[in-house]
């Protein structure tokens, strides 16, 4: 595990991979749509309604105690295992949640709802407002990690669930599922933040603002009131190429890419084909557009920026409420989210008595090493979460 | 370590006390700790293979190396500190248990005596570096980087005003009696830290930053 990568794993993530002959044990995954009432944001908002887009895989337990909240990234939505029944795409995480897998559905009610101010089906810049009867677009409010969060409960509140089992999220997911645990102990056993931290740093802030300012730069961006037709998909799909860097590593760049350019150089045409690099950014720039809203980009990017898991008060005395036990993982390769932010998220947690189980693996896929295929990553959540529930039924 | 050194120290933790076992390895003998004594217990281990097998068994488990397991808990966060095997292959033993005092109120160290009768009688006889069943490695493989013995151990405690409270000293047929430095391949050591030392502070070998 800590010597050469696996050869398995270079895949890549599942978001935006072509529909090929993926297999998964799930197959048709559907999603449903619950209108909830009464959200207030933490910026005073308030939405009479809120529309809420979440997959449910495998079964509630008679004594409801067996559910599994998955808090999707950035980029994510509810589609989050099997296949999509329009589309016959996999869901982002399909590799670690089905039958068997680190996040088995054989045991576990998974539930992975789209977030508050995204474009998958939830409300958000995108929606209708329904004092104007036209998309939000900048008129939506600001939206924070803990609005995303305060609609989670309100969906668990909906399907009856008062304590999760776990909850568990990477990166934007990561931050959700630390401020659950802290925010509402009583409603969680376990908390597996992946790759995350407390708040940004200042380098974090500067990559999603470059995103930003090339959507806010395009000219089709016209203040966030854009109709379908007019996009402002330049600026969107640029700022996916900024992210899809800092998502990989040297060593991802290197083996992926190297120098290798997309096709041979054509000697009638006399041109130089483009780099590998190029075309696998322009690919996930271009594919990218078609599934998400450049206004949620702004909203999304601008939440995990603000975030601060502490915003509330001392860091002891607001972990000192925390009950879950937790697992930690940080991936050594990840310079988007490096493991010392992993670290000291650790030290603070148990300083403050807090079981906390740290795992820094070596997977060498930088930050995307949670949403590839990673056996060392899979066998570590799976026998986690099996030990946590043999422990609960003694 | 001589699979004794461990039933040795499964009898000095009290039940339901609360133990941090620093290099932990594959998590075998934490995991024995936490059924036999019903001990509240952690480890720390560096390589995150190891650490993915304690976390099948279902141990807390920090991956990192021992200074920055310690760094993890507060101030007498646990009842015992254990080290055993890893004390003499740490860079800085003595940082390490001036921390290892501040985390848990007791210390238990087990070492390799280098000053082991087989191991005098290698250098003496044969002129190389002595390979035994308790020195399993060539010189360009170990972990050890300290090389002292029984005396040189109890010297140190008595600097750093630390008081053996209790001692076990084994060879490959067992329990070690008599001249244990001679005699004995491995010691195991509990430890308390003794505020009524005559030492001064300046010789103490804990408080020296080196």
């Amino acid at each position: 595990m800590t010597s050469a990568p696996h050869t398995g794993i270079v895949r890549g993530d599942l978001q935006d991979q072509k529909v090929g002959d993926y297999q998964s044990p799930l197959g048709m995954t559907h999603t449903q749509t619950v209108t909830l009432p009464g959200l207030r944001t933490q910026s005073g908002f308030t939405f009479d309604h809120v529309e809420v887009c979440y997959q449910t895989l495998g079964t509630l337990s008679p004594a409801r105690d067996n559910a599994v909240l998955v808090c999707h990234a950035l980029s994510g939505n509810a589609h989050v295992a099997g296949l999509h029944p329009e589309t016959g795409r996999p869901g982002w995480w399909d590799y670690h949640v089905g039958p068997g897998k680190a996040i088995d559905t054989d045991n576990f009610f998974v539930i992975c709802a789209n977030v508050l101010g995204s474009c998958g089906g939830t409300t958000g810049p995108a929606s209708l407002n329904p004092k104007t009867g036209k998309p939000y677009g900048m008129e939506f409010p600001p939206v924070s990690v803990r609005d995303m969060l305060a609609l989670q409960i309100k969906l668990l509140d909906h399907l009856g669930i008062a304590r999760l089992f776990a909850v568990i999220g990477a990166s934007m997911g990561g931050m959700q599922a630390l401020a659950l645990a802290m925010d509402y102990p009583d409603r969680v056993r376990v908390c597996i933040p992946i790759a995350t931290c407390t708040s940004h740093s200042a380098m974090q802030i500067a990559f999603n603002e470059i995103g930003r300012q090339a959507i806010l730069n395009d000219p089709q961006w016209n203040g966030g009131n854009y109709s379908d037709d007019h996009r402002p998909v330049q600026g969107l799909a640029v700022a996916r190429m900024v992210g899809h860097v800092t998502y990989l590593s040297e060593f991802a760049m290197t083996h992926k890419f190297g120098r290798k350019r997309q096709a041979e150089y054509d000697a009638e045409s006399e041109e130089t084909a483009m780099f590998a690099v190029e075309s696998y950014l322009r690919y996930q720039g271009e594919s990218f557009v078609k599934r998400f809203d450049p206004n949620s980009y702004l909203y999304l990017t601008r939440a995990i920026d603000e975030f601060d898991l502490f915003e509330n008060g001392s860091v002891t005395e607001l972990l000192r409420s925390v009950r879950a036990r937790f697992l930690i993982i940080s991936f050594e390769s990840d310079w988007l989210y490096p493991p010392p932010q992993s670290r000291e998220l650790v030290r603070l947690l148990k300083r403050a008595n807090v079981p906390v189980t740290y795992l820094n693996l070596n997977t060498q896929y930088g930050h995307d090493s949670f949403l590839i295929e990673n056996p060392a990553f899979a066998s570590v959540v799976r026998h986690y979460l099996e030990n946590e529930l043999r422990a609960r039924r003694y | 370590m001589h699979p004794d050194v461990y039933e040795t120290v499964l009898r000095w933790i009290p039940e339901k006390s609360r133990a941090l076992d620093l290099g932990t390895g594959d998590g075998v003998f934490l995991e024995r700790l936490i059924r036999t004594r019903q001990v509240t217990g952690e480890g720390v281990e560096k390589n995150p293979a190891l650490v993915a097998r304690c976390v099948e068994r279902g141990l807390v488990v920090h991956q990192g190396d021992i200074a920055d397991g310690l760094d993890q808990y507060g101030d007498q966060a646990f009842d015992f500190v254990l080290l055993l095997g890893t004390f003499q292959e740490l860079v800085a033993p003595a940082e390490i248990l001036r921390e290892a005092f501040r985390v848990g109120n007791q210390v238990v160290i087990a070492h390799t005596n280098f000053a082991h009768v087989a191991v005098r009688l290698q250098v003496l006889l044969r002129g190389r570096t002595p390979m035994t069943q308790f020195l399993p490695s060539h010189w360009y493989r170990t972990h050890n980087l300290h090389f002292f013995s029984i005396l040189d151990f109890q010297d140190f405690c008595r600097e750093a005003a630390i008081q053996e409270v209790k001692q076990a000293y084994f060879n490959a047929r067992g329990a070690v009696r008599w001249w244990p430095n001679l005699l004995a391949a491995e010691a195991v050591s509990l430890l308390r830290s003794d505020p009524n030392s005559r030492h001064s502070a300046k010789v103490n070998p804990l408080n020296a930053t080196t």
